[in-house]
């Protein structure tokens, strides 16, 4: 089965984070979507203020480039309900961006 | 043969709709193959007004034998007690049902409103609605918690919104032709045959439930309804996916999240703005884990088993 992390389009977006994130793009990272009514919160404003902008989608969504740890739980994309582990990518639909499996948002849920 | 006698209170009618669905037997087979008598039910009865009121009353004379009492919709209190919102041949209907069950070999509750209350016992429950012997998951309910029918059983209880037409069916046969020492009951007097499993036996769903692979949308063809979308498959008993609807398919197997119509708690978070299709979590992970797991376990597998994942578990399937 063909193996969607070689995607170019995907390997070019995700550089592309990379670079923002390691360059500073201050994100929402705090606080963590910590309820039910948190986590509509913020989807509520990646629908109707982000959009397809990608640096306020990021900052929305509180991403990092390393594993953040809330209430003693690491919360890397690779353990997300979102992430695909094979495509390396997070497919809720309101961030729908290629990610590492390092990384982390504060809509991490398991 | 065997009277049944079938009526109803606070309803929607959609139990009776369930049942005119049935197939294995259906309603027709109740009364050709099974020896079942339907002495009055609301849409099926021919009789209007006093002739249906004569029925009733021959039934708790004891001038005709009333075998099966069925009682669809919850019984109504209010207001203050009196049942006076929900009268039907004269009386408030709540003093039929007691009187009937008392004269009835079994009483079987079909549907979550007469099982525990279901939606219109939902807060504020304004009719003052209850179950026949329980309210949501509280024993009691409008005949008490000791009541049991001439049989010695206590009310049989078939929930659902709206219950399968088959379980009303098979449980009828079983009741009408002498079988019923063979049913077992739960905890909460459900037959076990149907509600020791889950409805998440038998959903074609599961692999990706083991692979914690998401549906992310209604009707996707790919991922476990659990993880976003709020199905309570893992923590429901019902056979929905045993015994399909229509003979072809089940919510799950369609994209729908299961919403837990057989459990006495349903509607579940009564019904609260942003609580319906949406898994409820508490810092990322599910408020309401699959029966029998704790949140530490789940953690440690759903980590193990996402990172075991093939990749043909992440791609479009065809499940049905
Ligand atoms: S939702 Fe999950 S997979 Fe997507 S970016 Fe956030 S942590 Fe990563
Ligand atoms: S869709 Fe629901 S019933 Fe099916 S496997 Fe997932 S949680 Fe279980
Ligand atoms: S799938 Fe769930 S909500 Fe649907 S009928 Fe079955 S138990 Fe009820």
């Amino acid at each position: 089965m063909e193996d969607k992390a070689s995607s170019p389009e995907d390997d070019a977006l995700r550089d592309k984070i990379r670079t923002l994130l390691a360059n500073g793009l201050e994100t929402e990272v705090w606080p963590r979507a910590e309820t039910s009514e948190m986590v509509n919160q913020i989807v509520n404003r990646l629908q109707t203020e982000a959009g397809d902008d990608l640096k306020k989608t990021l900052k929305i969504g509180g991403f990092t480039d390393h594993t953040i740890t809330a209430d003693d739980m690491e919360q890397p994309c690779e353990t997300c309900m979102y992430y695909l582990v094979h495509r390396k990518f997070c497919e809720l639909p309101e961030l729908d961006v290629p990610v590492e499996p390092e990384w982390s948002c504060r809509l991490w849920r398991i | 043969m065997a009277n049944l006698l079938w009526l109803q209170g606070g309803a929607c009618s959609g139990n009776t709709m369930s049942f005119l669905n049935a197939e294995e037997p259906s309603a027709c087979d109740l009364v050709t193959d099974f020896g079942i008598n339907v002495l009055w039910q609301p849409s099926l009865g021919l009789e209007l007004g006093d002739d249906v009121k004569a029925i009733l009353e021959k039934c708790i004379s004891g001038e005709i034998k009333l075998d099966i009492f069925v009682f669809e919709g919850t019984v109504i209190d209010a207001p203050n007690g009196t049942g006076e919102w929900n009268r039907f041949c004269g009386r408030p209907m709540k003093e039929w049902v007691k009187e009937l069950s008392e004269a009835s070999d079994f009483v079987v509750a079909i549907g979550d409103c007469a099982t525990w209350g279901g939606i219109p016992a939902n807060a504020p429950n304004p009719t003052d609605s209850k179950g026949l012997q329980f309210l949501k998951r509280a024993k009691g309910g409008a005949l008490g918690e000791g009541f049991t029918a001439k049989s010695g059983l206590p009310v049989i209880n078939i929930p659902g919104c709206p219950a399968h037409p088959d379980w009303v069916t098979q449980i009828l046969v079983a009741v009408a032709t002498g079988r019923a020492d063979d049913l077992t009951l739960d905890e909460f007097q459900r037959p076990k045959t149907f509600f020791s499993s889950f409805t998440q036996t038998g959903c074609t769903r599961n692999m990706h439930f083991a692979y914690k692979v998401s549906t992310t949308a209604f009707g996707q063809r790919k991922g476990c309804l659990f993880y976003d979308l709020g199905c309570r498959g893992p923590m429901t008993h019902s056979p929905c996916n045993r015994i399909l609807w229509n003979r072809q398919s089940s919510k799950t197997r369609a994209g729908m999240p299961c919403l837990g119509c057989t459990e006495p708690e349903f509607p579940f978070f009564d019904l609260a703005p942003g609580t319906v299709f949406k898994t409820q979590t508490v810092m990322g992970v599910p408020k309401d884990m699959p029966t029998g797991v704790d949140k530490k376990g789940y953690v440690k597998l759903t980590a193990a088993a996402k990172g075991a994942a093939p990749a043909w578990a992440e791609e479009d399937i065809f499940v049905v």
